[in-house]
């Protein structure tokens, strides 16, 4: 019974893995296979796709724009909320969690809204659609992540060591410098990783909201597969996949970030 | 009970202060680039515009939107989809974030993880992999043709396409709160049950699964959310016969150049929401104290 029952669970487990990413499986699938069309069944490997993505240029300065916003982006959302972050757990000011709730309102609004809205303001008061009003949709829209990370970290983190670098003759800024953001660092750094690449995969957020000279990878692919959806889009999302894949690993294996707790 | 405060030794500024300065760029972030715009929207949704002549400021385009049988069509399958996609979505996810709970560090991370990579890879990546699944002729369709299940069968362009990747989208981020859930409750407490003498079942449902509750409803809230504002899946799975709120606010803004009605319908769907998950955490809260 109890083996059946391990059996039962072990398989109901590797169903909805499956099911969650057989889509990255079938991309990659798709981006090595030397068939022209998909779906298609197994023609042999090949990195011609790949190869296909150097001969558009427009994905290359499309990706560069994408990690000028994501970079952005995710500096300024780590900032803010990290000053925020540190202000509501040290001094619990009254309503804390009404501003927490606050801060955490951009998680609930549609992004496409999100977009509209900027779309709509920037005519307004005129910045149309530069590379700044961008960045701060993104930032505004990653922030709650970086948020969250800070809290759980300095929900583990000890004040009492700053009071003791303050008794010492420590200045406030030495203090931050020397005791709280090294100490805090993995939560920082996985608030930014998080927050960069969030950013840099993002369609709804930009879909009004860039020109031909603003316009990051997911509108270019977007706008791309308009006309057709063929293994080069495969080959580009496989890297995003194998990246995205790299950076989770690695920040697993050097920081030991818990990601979930 | 600290018997100093840090500022006092400091001296420089008192806390109110300093919690103020730290508190000002989030918030100034969020009334600008957030808070503002929506005002905007709001405003410009309640002006005339090319298809709808009136005196401004009034609620004619939201009359318009919630009674032409078209658009309430199109509100009430964004609500229905995401309603749909909740309900399938919870109990798979429930189930699997049970399952997970008992691994021990490096396999519980390392399963946490598998669940990640489809947030950080994005939507429109993981719906280019979708669209290759679900195709006619497809991996997933041709083996059920000709094992004779369907004559025909078809999915692209249907709600079940739709609500098949809203699933899997908002599934990671459902299981890795009832996880998180789940594993605040300690270990002693499901003990302390056995060893009173419960079965597994009554463990679950006395124990288990009333203290998961608050992670139940966050789940709820976010699988919703996250459904109602979903813009690729519908886009490219539903296309413009399966048209949702996000579509139709797409189509408003960069075909028909509409911006009222894209306001409209906007502020339409952030408020059909919002209403929503307050009507449902209500009724959820007095759920559980009964």
């Amino acid at each position: 019974m109890n083996r059946a029952a391990a059996i039962a669970r072990g398989l109901y487990i590797a169903v909805i893995y499956g099911f969650v990413l057989l889509p990255l499986v079938v991309i990659v699938f798709i981006s090595v296979n030397q068939a022209s069309t998909f779906p298609s069944r197994f023609e042999g490997l090949t990195g011609k796709w790949y190869q296909a993505i150097l001969d558009h240029p427009e994905f290359l300065i499309a990706a560069r724009t994408s990690a000028t916003v994501a970079l952005l982006a995710a500096i300024i959302a780590v900032v803010v909320a990290f000053l925020a972050g540190y202000a509501l757990v040290r001094n619990k000011p009254r309503h804390g969690h009404v501003l927490e709730t606050a801060l955490m309102t951009p998680l609930l609004v549609p992004q496409i809204v999100i977009s509209l809205a900027m779309l709509q303001f920037a005519n307004i008061i005129g910045i149309g659609t530069d590379l700044a009003g961008l960045v701060a949709v993104h930032a505004v829209h990653v922030m709650p992540f970086a948020l969250r990370l800070v809290l759980t970290g300095l929900a583990r983190y000890n004040f009492a060591l700053e009071e003791a670098a303050l008794g010492l003759g420590a200045s406030w800024w030495s203090t931050w410098r020397h005791v709280t953001i090294p100490i805090l660092r993995p939560s920082i750094v996985a608030g930014f990783t998080f927050c960069f690449i969030l950013s840099f995969v993002n369609l709804p957020i930009s879909l009004f909201l860039t020109n031909p000279h603003t316009a990051t990878l997911p509108i270019v692919m977007f706008a791309y597969m308009e006309s057709r959806i063929d293994p080069m889009i495969a080959a580009i999302a496989s890297v995003a996949v194998i990246v995205a894949a790299l950076v989770t690993l690695l920040l697993e294996q050097t920081l030991r970030i818990r990601l979930v707790d | 009970m600290r018997p100093t405060t840090v500022e006092s030794t400091a001296g420089t500024f008192g806390r109110n202060t300093a919690t103020t300065i730290l508190l000002v760029p989030s918030l100034l972030l969020l009334v600008l680039f957030l808070g503002l715009p929506l005002v905007v929207v709001f405003l410009s949704s309640l002006q005339p515009n090319a298809l709808l002549k009136f005196t401004g400021p009034a609620l004619n385009n939201y009359v318009y939107l919630t009674t032409t049988g078209y658009y309430a069509d199109v509100v009430i399958r964004t609500v229905r989809l995401a309603f749909v996609t909740t309900v399938l979505a919870l109990p798979l996810g429930y189930a699997l974030a049970y399952f997970l709970r008992g691994l021990s560090g490096r396999a519980g991370n390392l399963a946490i993880m598998g669940l990640t990579f489809p947030i950080l890879a994005g939507p429109l990546i993981v719906i280019i992999g979708w669209m290759a699944l679900l195709a006619d002729g497809g991996p997933l369709l041709s083996p059920l043709i000709k094992l004779g299940l369907f004559s025909r069968l078809r999915l692209v362009g249907t709600e079940t396409a739709v609500v098949i990747t809203l699933v899997q989208f908002v599934l990671p981020f459902v299981v890795l709160t009832l996880y998180t859930s789940l594993r605040q409750i300690p270990d002693q407490v499901l003990e302390a049950a056995s060893n009173l003498g419960a079965s597994a079942s009554q463990r679950f449902w006395n124990v288990t699964f009333p203290l998961s509750l608050h992670g139940v409803l966050s789940s709820t809230i976010i699988a919703f959310s996250l459904a109602a504002s979903s813009y690729v899946s519908p886009y490219y799975l539903g296309g413009a016969a399966q048209l949702t709120l996000t579509t139709l606010i797409a189509q408003f803004t960069t075909a028909t150049y509409n911006s009222e009605l894209a306001a409209a319908a906007a502020i339409l769907l952030l408020v059909l929401m919002i209403a929503l998950l307050a009507v449902f955490t209500a009724v959820f809260r007095r759920f559980i104290r009964s």
